[in-house]
C-alpha cells in the first residue's frame, strides 16, 4: 500500500518533476511554497508556508505518519533547516532531500533525511555511466524507468513461500530461467547481493525481499511458483 | 624562347602533383613541428653537432683518429650542406614566384617581366640567406673548406644549430625577442659606458709607466671587466685619477648589471603563461585519446574526477581565469580558451576525429552549452558531443546544435524520486549497481574471437563458478538486448555481456575468458 499524502516543499522545476512522477501514486499532492508572488504566477494549487511554521495546522490537515515530504527547497541553508524542522516534529515521516553536492548532502542527513539525492553526484554519474558503459547504462535505465518491457520488481517471501528457511545458495534459481534473482534484502535491512559470499549461507526468511529482473509475466509467474507477493508497503520500508 | 621555356617550365613545377609532395616532405620533416619523423632528423642533427664539438675538444691535445677527423670534417659538413640547400629550397617557391609575376602581367595585357620575377627571387632567398639561423647554417659548413685552425672555431656555430632542433632554446631565444627593443638600449647603454670608460682610463694612465694599462685594447678589456663586475685585478689603476675613474666604472657596471638581470627576469614573467601554454598544447597533442570537457563547473568537476579514476585522459577547456584555477588545482590539463571559439580548436591543433573520444558541454548554462556545440560542429559533424541541459525548453535547441545527448538533472531527479517512493529497494540496488563506491559492479564485457573460438555459447561461459550474474548480451548485429540469455545462445563477435557481480569476481571471469587459450593449450 502506498503512502496517501505527498508533501512536496519549493516550488520549482525539481518540484515540477517529482510532482509529474508521482502524482498518480499519491491521493493527495500537496506543493508548498515559501515565496507569496509563487502563488498568483503558478498553475499548480500551492499552499503557503514559512520556516519558523510550529507545523499545526499541517498536523492538524495532514495524516503524517502516512506521509511522504519532498524537500527541494533552492537555497540548501534553507533546506536543511526545513528538513530539520520536519524531523524534530515528525519523527516517522519519510523525508526525501534534494542536495546540491555531497557536502550538503551530509548536513542534509544529519538533519534526519530518510534519503538525500545528491544532485551533482548523481547527474555525474549518470554522464560518466553513458561514456563508459553506454549499454549497461540503457538496460539499467530501461529497466529502471520502464521504458522497456524488462521490469525490476521487489518481491516479498511470505509465510506460506516454498523457499522459506532454504539456503540461498542450494536454490537453483535457474529453473526460473524467464527472470534473473539480483539481491535480497534481509529483515534487518542489510541488502545482500545473490552470489556473494556471505549471501552464499543465508538462510530465506519470512520477510526477505528479493529483488528480480525479469519480463512482466515471468515475474508474475515466479511469484505464484514462489507463493509470494510484490512488496511496496512504505510502512516497512526504513531508509 | 628561353623566356617561354621556362615560364612553361615554373608552371610545371607549380603543378606538378609529385614535385610538390617531395617539396612538402622535406618542409614538414625540416620545420614542421607536428611531423611525426621530425624528431628523429633533430636527434641525428644534435648527435651529429655533438660528435663535432667533442673532436674539437679532442683535437686541442690529442690525436683523433683520422677516420673520425674526416667524418667530422667532411662527411657531417656535408651532411650540414645538403641540409643547407634543402632548407634554402623549402624556405619559398620559385617556381611561385615566376607564375605569380607571369598571371599578373598576362592580366594587365603586358609582357612577362621575367626580370621582376627574378629579383623577386633574389630578394626572397637573400632574405632567407640572411637570417641569423641561416647565417649559423652556413657558418657551421665552413670547417668543410678551410682547414685553418682558426677557422675551426666554426664548429662551434654548429652549437648554435642546436637551436633549430632544441624545442626549449627556441623557446628560450623566442622570449628573449620579446625584448628586443630593451635588449638594443642596453647593448648601446653598455657600450657607451664600455667606450667612455675604457677612453677615460687609457687618457689617466695611458702615459704613466707605472701602469699597466698601456693600450687602447687594453683600456676596453680593463672596462669590460670591471663593469661586468668580475674584477680579475690583473690590471689596476696606479694614479689617483685613474682609481676614481674605476670607482665611476664599478658604479656604472652596477647599474648596467642590474637593468641586464631584471631585463631576463621580466622577459620570463612574462611569457612564463605562454611557455606553460606551449608545453600544454604540445603535451595534449601526443594525447591518443581523451575527453574535452568545455566548461569547468561542480557537474563537470565530479564528472572529471570519475572519468579520470577510470584512467581517462581528461582536457578541460574554459575561459574563466578561476574555474581554470580551480581545474589546474584539481590536477588536469586546462586549457584557458573560449570553448565557443573556433580559434581555440585550432591553436589546439588536435585531430577531434582521432584524438577526442567524446566532448562533453558541461557548462550550467544552456546557451554557452549551445554555443560551444555549434562551434565544434562547425569544425568536426562526426565527434559524440554530451551536454547538461538546465531547461527542458532548450532541448530542441540542443539537438538542432547537433548534440547527440543532453543530461537533464531535473528530468533524473523526477525519476528517481519515482522509483524510490514505488520501489525503494529494487532502487536502491539499482543505484548501488551504478554508484562508483560500491563493490557490486555492472560491467560489459566485449566478445571477442578468442572467446568465440573457446566460449562459442552462453552456456559454456560458465559465470556461475565465478559467481557472476549474466543480466544479458547485447548483439550489436541486430542491436538487441537479449535479457537472460538461453544456454544454447551463440555468441558473435562484437557481442557485450552484461554481468552483474563483485568487482573481483567479475575480473577474475574476465580474465578466465581471455586465458581460456592457455589453458587449453596445457
Amino acid at each position: 500500500m502506498s503512502k496517501a499524502t505527498a508533501l512536496i516543499f519549493g516550488h520549482n522545476k525539481y518540484a515540477h518533476e517529482i510532482i509529474a512522477n508521482v502524482k498518480d501514486k499519491y491521493a493527495h499532492v500537496k506543493v508548498f511554497s515559501l515565496h507569496e508572488e509563487d502563488l498568483q504566477e503558478s498553475e499548480i494549487e500551492l499552499e503557503l508556508f514559512d520556516l519558523s511554521d510550529e507545523w499545526v495546522e499541517m498536523k492538524q490537515g495532514v495524516d503524517m505518519e502516512n506521509s511522504i515530504a519532498f524537500c527541494v527547497l533552492e537555497d540548501i541553508a534553507e533546506n536543511i533547516f526545513l528538513t530539520i524542522s520536519l524531523r524534530a516534529n515528525f519523527k516517522d515521516l519519510t523525508i526525501i532531500a534534494l542536495a546540491s553536492n555531497s557536502e550538503s548532502a551530509n548536513k542534509l542527513k544529519m538533519a534526519g533525511a530518510s534519503k538525500v539525492i545528491p544532485l551533482v553526484e548523481t547527474t555525474s554519474d549518470i554522464i560518466t555511466n553513458m561514456l563508459e558503459k553506454p549499454i549497461a547504462n540503457k538496460v539499467l535505465h530501461s529497466i529502471l524507468y520502464e521504458e522497456s518491457d524488462l521490469k525490476i520488481a521487489q518481491i516479498k517471501i511470505g509465510e506460506g513461500s516454498h523457499f522459506k528457511d532454504e539456503e540461498l545458495s542450494s536454490i537453483d534459481w535457474t529453473r526460473y530461467n524467464g527472470i534473473i534473482v539480483l539481491s535480497v534484502m534481509r529483515k534487518d535491512k542489510k541488502s545482500e547481493f545473490i552470489y556473494s559470499s556471505k549471501a552464499k549461507r543465508h538462510i530465506i526468511e519470512e520477510g526477505d525481499i528479493l529483488v528480480v529482473v525479469g519480463y512482466e509475466t515471468d515475474i508474475a509467474e515466479f511469484e505464484n511458483k514462489i507463493g509470494s507477493k510484490r512488496y511496496v508497503n512504505w510502512s516497512h520500508w526504513s531508509w | 624562347m628561353l623566356k617561354r621555356w621556362i615560364i612553361n617550365f615554373a608552371y610545371y613545377l607549380d603543378t606538378s602533383k609529385s614535385y610538390q609532395k617531395r617539396k612538402r616532405f622535406f618542409y614538414n620533416i625540416l620545420e614542421d613541428d607536428k611531423n611525426k619523423y621530425k624528431k628523429y632528423i633533430d636527434i641525428f642533427m644534435a648527435i651529429l653537432i655533438f660528435i663535432s664539438v667533442g673532436v674539437l675538444i679532442r683535437e686541442v691535445k690529442h690525436h683523433v683518429d683520422d677516420h673520425l677527423m674526416f667524418f667530422s670534417n667532411y662527411v657531417i659538413s656535408f651532411i650540414f650542406l645538403i641540409e643547407y640547400l634543402l632548407r634554402f629550397w623549402v624556405s619559398s617557391s620559385v617556381s611561385k614566384i615566376i607564375v605569380a609575376r607571369a598571371e599578373h602581367d598576362t592580366f594587365l595585357h603586358r609582357e612577362v617581366n621575367l626580370y621582376k620575377a627574378f629579383r623577386d627571387v633574389v630578394k626572397v632567398k637573400l632574405a632567407y640567406m640572411l637570417s641569423p639561423m641561416a647565417l649559423i647554417d652556413l657558418f657551421a659548413i665552413l670547417p668543410f673548406y678551410h682547414e685553418l685552425r682558426l677557422l675551426r672555431l666554426f664548429i662551434l656555430f654548429r652549437v648554435f644549430k642546436l637551436f633549430r632542433y632544441a624545442k626549449s632554446l627556441q623557446t628560450l631565444s623566442s622570449v628573449l625577442a620579446t625584448k628586443k627593443f630593451e635588449f638594443l638600449t642596453l647593448g648601446i647603454f653598455a657600450a657607451v659606458v664600455i667606450f667612455i670608460s675604457s677612453v677615460l682610463i687609457y687618457v689617466m694612465e695611458g702615459n704613466n709607466p707605472a701602469s699597466p694599462i698601456d693600450t687602447l685594447y687594453e683600456a676596453i678589456y680593463w672596462a669590460i671587466v670591471t663593469i661586468s663586475t668580475v674584477g680579475y685585478g690583473d690590471m689596476t689603476p696606479v694614479t689617483h685619477e685613474g682609481r676614481f675613474v674605476a670607482m665611476l666604472v664599478i658604479i656604472a657596471g652596477i647599474s648596467v648589471l642590474a637593468f641586464t638581470t631584471s631585463l631576463f627576469v621580466s622577459a620570463f614573467t612574462e611569457k612564463l603563461d605562454e611557455i606553460r601554454e606551449m608545453k600544454t598544447i604540445e603535451d595534449v597533442s601526443k594525447l591518443k585519446k581523451f575527453y574535452l570537457i568545455c566548461g569547468y563547473e561542480h557537474v563537470a568537476r565530479e564528472v572529471a574526477r570519475k572519468l579520470s579514476s577510470h584512467r581517462n585522459d581528461i582536457i578541460v577547456m574554459d575561459e574563466d581565469e578561476q574555474r581554470v584555477a580551480q581545474a589546474k588545482k584539481d590536477g588536469f590539463t586546462t586549457l584557458h580558451y573560449n570553448p565557443g571559439r573556433i580559434e581555440s580548436y585550432e591553436k589546439l591543433g588536435i585531430d577531434i576525429e582521432k584524438q577526442v573520444k567524446a566532448i562533453l558541454c558541461l557548462r550550467e548554462n544552456d546557451i554557452e552549452n549551445v554555443y560551444a556545440a555549434l562551434t565544434i560542429r562547425s569544425i568536426n559533424k562526426e565527434v559524440f558531443i554530451l551536454s547538461l541541459l538546465m531547461s527542458d525548453a532548450n532541448k530542441k535547441k540542443m539537438t538542432f546544435a547537433g548534440i547527440n545527448l543532453t543530461v537533464y538533472p531535473q528530468e533524473l531527479v523526477g525519476l528517481i524520486t519515482k522509483e524510490l517512493v514505488g520501489k525503494p529497494v529494487a532502487f536502491e540496488v539499482i543505484h548501488e549497481l551504478r554508484s562508483e563506491n560500491a563493490d557490486v559492479k555492472i560491467d560489459e564485457l566485449g566478445v571477442t574471437e578468442r572467446i568465440v573460438e573457446y566460449f562459442p555459447t552462453v552456456g559454456d561461459l560458465g559465470n556461475k563458478d565465478f559467481r557472476v550474474v549474466l543480466l544479458g548480451i547485447y548483439k550489436q548485429s541486430s542491436d538487441r538486448f537479449y535479457f537472460n540469455p538461453l544456454d544454447d545462445m551463440l555468441l558473435e563477435v562484437g557481442d557485450y555481456l552484461l554481468v552483474v557481480g563483485y568487482q573481483v569476481f567479475i575480473l577474475e571471469f574476465e580474465k578466465y575468458l581471455h586465458t581460456k587459450i592457455k589453458a587449453s593449450n596445457e
